[in-house]
């Protein structure tokens, strides 16, 4: 760790918290960060935070971010040696880790050939298969009804039934009954006729209930892969992860390793050299599979970080400068210590169906004390603007065992504040002291199947009825805004027009005595 | 020397009255109840409050918004507190024929122009924002007198993008 890095400065392609997180990496390790930016984040959390600052133009994510040309000249400007993606944007583009080593310079991540061997879902699942690692069993295309019908009495019911061409859940059914079979599949055809205007079917065994597992892994140039184990993800709402956390309360140390091997090995098989993470769907008989391999850093990678103790930012930059991952973990005991649990913020109102928000952060305070990370990418007064993801930051905490975990999440939620638009803390908070969460009773349906726990009880989106001390608090504050003089955003805006009636009522009233 | 305000709780407007005592000391009255705090503004923009006359147990309080809508975060809650809608600069409640950004965003397509006849629930304008299309109506049937919108816009929350004038009926 010690050693001098062959880089003496990184360009992040990316934005918001995971471009701070790198940036904090990099400094770590004594090398200098470039941060990137559109013009609507001129003043975003990562670029105040970077050595040098390169403005790529535009505001939406293809006019910056997500053009090739631009991130490649700004770090030929900045005279960078190297490339870290962060996740989404161009984190998964082969083209652009072409186009990176073209122009010289070494990207953070896996080689673009180990990229597109696992980009595809259909390559990625012929490599896992290849790789002995255990696929959902099903036919890969439309076989014709009387061989899908085949074939699904084959793997035993109950099934599902998929449009090849699907999505959204439209075309998909779940059949319990061989008599059934028939009948089902001619009303998927036509669902699938309807909307994606092509009737191919396939037929997979049904995994429900799901656990969504995944193993985190970090490769290097040498041919070593080492699992750093399971997260689990299973609470998610439409696809999204919304709370991960490691270990998985539900994986013995035996399946952690059946499952590490079947990563390292689709790792080995396709030459990768960088962190990636293999995803698997988890039924209730322990029996897992391949979903799919994300070739990056993946953004609930603090949890693995917190109970095993390595720096993925710095394993990712030393791996990608050649390092050895025999000699960099060379005494690092990587058995899972603790728990602990990632929420993910969101400027979203689960409330009203997910709707995602921009704009002023009037006050952010986020949540401090023992075992408490806080990996944000805003701050009080940033505007958030409507382009991009809408992940404000990440909670996340450690604790010596499940139960506390929770317990210091929720207490962590209920003290942060992120105040002038939406956000999901509330709903957050709703799951963490869901008694099913609790218990770890949780599956990747658990949300569908819990829709009050995206609304709430009360109609108007409040957790509770506002009680007289609630509403005391209220004008209280507002009589005490102006006392911090400009201190905070919420007492300076401009913008908040109340503010200043408060004033005119309140003429020649003095509320504190200021001494100075 | 008071700071009065009015919220909707349950559907009932409830008068809130601040008045200072000594030192750190408020009286605040809530409909028909009085209370005492013990109330100190914090540097980070947060408000110690401790209720006097009971043990209830102390807390910070956060607020943000404006006098009709207030956003208060306390005891772990976030509460979004409306005055009553008289008060309002618009919006909420029955549609005026004006179609607003409801978010921050883009312009991806206007599909009116002024003069045309639009039902109510017809789409006018559709708006980009943190990768979601919102496609926007003006809730009531009419003719459109105005578009102060082009596609590839940005528009700011609450920013008027269309104006309907309603149909007689």
């Amino acid at each position: 760790m010690a050693e001098q890095s062959p880089f003496q400065r990184v360009l992040v392609a990316n934005r918001g918290e995971i471009a701070v997180r790198v940036i904090r990496g990099l400094r770590e390790l004594g090398i200098e960060s470039v941060a990137v930016h559109s013009d609507a984040d001129a003043k975003c959390a990562h670029v105040l935070a970077a050595d040098h600052v390169v403005a790529l133009g535009g505001n939406t994510a293809a006019e910056s971010y997500l053009d090739i040309d631009k991130v490649l000249a700004a770090a030929k400007s900045a005279g960078a040696q190297a490339i870290h993606p962060g996740y989404g944007f161009l984190s998964e583009n082969s083209a652009f880790v072409r186009a990176v080593q073209d122009a010289g310079l070494v990207f953070i991540g896996p080689n673009a050939d180990a990229m597109d061997r696992l980009g595809g879902k259909k390559a990625a699942r012929e490599e896992a298969v290849a790789a002995g690692v255990p696929v959902i069993p099903g036919t890969e295309q439309d076989v014709g009804d009387a061989k899908l019908i085949e074939v699904a009495k084959e793997i035993g019911m109950p099934v599902m039934l998929k449009a090849s061409a699907g999505g959204g859940g439209r075309g998909m059914r779940r059949v319990e009954r061989e008599e059934d079979l028939a009948e089902a599949l001619a009303a998927g055809r036509r669902e699938a006729r309807d909307s994606f205007g092509d009737d191919r079917m396939i037929v997979e065994r049904a995994v429900f209930p799901a656990r969504h597992i995944e193993i985190q892994f970090i490769a290097d140039s040498h041919g070593h892969v080492v699992s750093l184990h399971e997260r689990e993800c299973s609470v998610q709402r439409r696809h999204q992860k919304v709370l991960e956390e490691a270990p998985s309360a539900v994986v013995s140390e035996e399946l952690r390793q059946q499952m590490g091997a079947a990563a390292i090995a689709l790792a080995k098989r396709v030459g990768y050299d960088n962190a990636g993470t293999c995803e698997f769907l988890l039924d209730a008989n322990d029996e897992f599979y391949f979903l799919e391999v994300n070739t990056r850093l993946q953004v609930e990678h603090p949890v693995t970080e917190l109970v095993t103790g390595v720096d993925l930012v710095h394993l990712q930059l030393q791996v990608a400068a050649g390092g050895d991952l025999e000699e960099l973990l060379d005494g690092h005991d990587l058995t899972p210590r603790g728990h602990s649990i990632e929420a993910r913020i969101c400027a979203e109102s689960p409330e009203q169906g997910y709707i995602p928000a921009a704009g002023l952060l009037e006050l952010v305070r986020e949540a401090q004390g023992p075992g408490i990370r806080v990996d944000s990418g805003v701050y009080t007064g940033w505007e958030v603007p409507p382009f991009y993801d809408s992940m404000l930051a990440k909670l996340i905490v450690w604790a010596p065992d499940r139960a506390m975990a929770c317990e210091r999440l929720s207490q962590a939620l209920a003290d942060t504040a992120y105040l002038g638009i939406p956000t999901n803390v509330d709903f957050l908070r709703r799951i963490v002291d869901d008694q099913a969460f609790r218990t770890a009773e949780i599956s990747t349906d658990m949300l569908s199947q819990r829709p009050e726990l995206a609304v709430g009880d009360r109609a108007d989106g409040n957790s509770s009825a506002p009680d007289d001390h609630v509403l005391a608090a209220a004008v209280l504050c507002q009589a005490l805004a102006k006392q911090t003089g400009g201190n905070s955003a919420t007492a300076s805006s401009g913008s908040v027009q109340g503010s200043t009636a408060v004033w005119q009522d309140l003429n020649g009233f003095r509320l504190f005595e200021v001494t100075r | 020397m008071k700071l009065s305000r009015e919220f909707v709780r349950d559907g009932e407007t409830v008068a809130v009255q601040v008045e200072s005592l000594d030192g750190d000391r408020f009286r605040v009255r809530v409909g028909d109840n009085s209370y005492e705090y013990d109330a100190r503004a914090l540097a980070d923009g947060g408000v110690r409050i401790q209720h006097l006359g009971d043990d209830r147990k102390g807390s910070v309080a956060y607020g943000a918004g404006s006098q009709q809508s207030y956003m208060l975060r306390v005891d772990g809650e976030t509460h979004m507190l409306e005055a009553p809608a008289s008060r309002r600069s618009g919006g909420g409640g029955v549609s005026d024929g004006t179609v607003r950004a409801p978010m921050t965003g883009t312009v991806l397509e206007v599909m009116c122009q002024p003069g045309d006849v639009v039902e109510a629930d017809q789409t006018l304008v559709v708006v980009s924002a943190m990768k979601m299309e919102h496609k926007l109506s003006a809730g009531v049937a009419g003719t459109v007198q105005s578009v102060s919108v082009a596609k590839d816009a940005t528009v700011d929350q609450g920013a008027d993008l269309v104006v309907v004038v309603p149909a007689e009926s």
